[in-house]
């Protein structure tokens, strides 16, 4: 569990792990934004909206793992006190949110179309808009704590909690009645055909590398922020030292 | 009576908006990281 | 690094952490059920026939659009249709834009009021679609690769 406790061992897998997952995020991504744009067949019934999903289903799922991922370093915070684990979850925060509005923005032009409607008060549309406010609930709460130096146990402990939250969005369209469609999705069966498949794996996998550099690559700047802090404060104590032995020897 | 909507619109509004959002946030991550760093670098021993 | 006696105190957070989490995921469910009903988005035909709900009462409807029940009114713009859930049946009255994936054999979400004879009035329709995804150019396949896509594209 501590084996990435050391920001020097982080840091040794975080530098060259980075540009990767950035070129393999952008190639696939983008690939398979091009291919859903360009070459997907239109829908039986939807016609050319269905092209929005290669962008919808992967901004829904990350958005749901960025508040698992939060969960996960909150859970490594409060119990294993793992160092490393507050700033998991606080660079997590951000992407999160960004795909969780992406998630409500493509899943708005979608509906309009093809439910007729921009936005509706369902489960499905209801508990995804909670999620967006719970990720900004956390940005406020870590940014707070962390100024204001006090524990990021308070944010750990928010983000724990949150986590009820994402069985409810996927559970939504069961439970409930919901102008939302079930997932198409069930162990070992797909409801949908190859056309749609092949680019939307693409697109959901592209796009998670893209998350995953962009936790990196924050996680990575809070770091050097921390580490950069540390360094001040001690030079600064250490002129102190300086200083009081000098007027000291001068008395 | 159809309402007979043109996808396109819907179509290109969610490609622009996803693409242009996610290149923001990857730039934006990747500049805030290397200032970070080397601002920490600069900082000396 | 073993304590004799006593737990760690990691392990006595862990025993927290879960305890809190097991508590809240009981109060979720415990939440979502007593929701079950009037978390739903709207009701089936099964129960607007059984539960009768006041006439006038805004309600929304859900069910598929039976086959061949579309009938357009003289008018151009009034149309009557029938939605289904396979035990229950509401004839709908309908004036006004109809949104494009609205289809017999499709899912509908009529938002409206009940009439005293039995009719549901709409004052707005929404198509809702189902979990499957086919192409348009199925009708253009060979006999061959349609059944491929069929097969794999059927979920129940």
């Amino acid at each position: 569990m501590h084996g990435f406790a050391n920001p020097k061992r982080f840091l040794s897998f975080a530098r060259p792990l980075t540009p990767w997952l950035l070129a393999l995020g952008l190639a696939l991504a983008g690939g398979a934004l091009f291919w859903g744009l360009t070459r997907v067949p239109a829908e039986r019934l939807q016609g050319e909206t269905v092209r929005i999903l290669f962008l919808h289903v992967p901004a829904a799922w990350l958005g749901m793992a960025g508040w698992m991922t939060i969960a996960g370093a909150s859970l490594a915070e409060i119990v294993w006190r793992h160092p490393l684990a507050a700033i998991a979850g606080r660079a997590a925060a951000v992407p999160g949110a960004f795909f969780t509005a992406l998630c409500l923005v493509t899943g708005s032009l979608w509906g309009r179309p093809a439910w007729g409607t921009w936005w509706e008060w369902d489960g499905r549309l209801t508990s995804m808009l909670v999620l967006l406010f719970l990720y900004l609930g956390y940005i406020a709460l870590s940014q707070a704590t962390a100024r204001e130096g006090a524990s990021s146990r308070i944010p750990a402990i928010f983000g724990l909690f949150g986590v009820i939250n994402v069985p409810v969005i996927h559970f939504s369209v069961t439970w409930w009645y919901s102008i939302h469609q079930p997932p198409s999705f069930s162990l070992g069966k797909s409801a949908m055909a190859t056309a749609f498949q092949v680019p939307l794996l693409a697109s959901t996998m592209g796009f998670t590398c893209l998350f995953a550099a962009v936790v990196l690559m924050r996680m990575r700047a809070l770091l050097a922020e921390t580490q950069a802090e540390a360094r001040l404060r001690r030079r600064a104590r250490e002129a102190d030292g300086d200083a009081g032995q000098l007027r000291e020897a001068g008395a | 009576m159809r309402e007979t909507l043109d996808p396109w619109p819907f179509v290109i509004a969610a490609y622009a908006i996803g693409v242009i959002g996610t290149l923001v946030l990857v730039g934006w991550s990747w500049l805030a990281m290397r200032r970070a760093e080397r601002r920490r670098d600069g900082a000396g021993r | 690094m073993s304590e004799r006696g006593g737990l760690q105190p990691k392990h006595q957070r862990l025993a927290l952490v879960v305890a809190a989490v097991v508590a809240l995921v009981a109060a979720a469910i415990i939440a979502t059920w007593a929701l079950r009903s009037q978390a739903s988005y709207f009701y089936v035909p099964s129960e607007i026939v059984k539960d009768h709900p006041a006439p006038g009462r805004a309600v929304r409807l859900g069910g598929m659009v039976e086959k061949g029940s579309i009938l357009t009114r003289p008018d151009g713009v009034t149309i009557d249709f029938v939605v289904g859930d396979g035990t229950a049946r509401v004839p709908v009255r309908y004036s006004g834009i109809v949104p494009d994936l609205f289809v017999e054999g499709s899912g509908v979400v009529a938002e409206g009021r009940m009439q005293a004879n039995g009719t549901f009035i709409a004052d707005k329709l929404l198509a809702k679609h189902d979990e499957n995804y086919v192409p348009r150019e199925l009708k253009e396949m060979t006999a061959a690769q349609k059944k491929l896509v069929v097969e794999e594209t059927t979920a129940k």
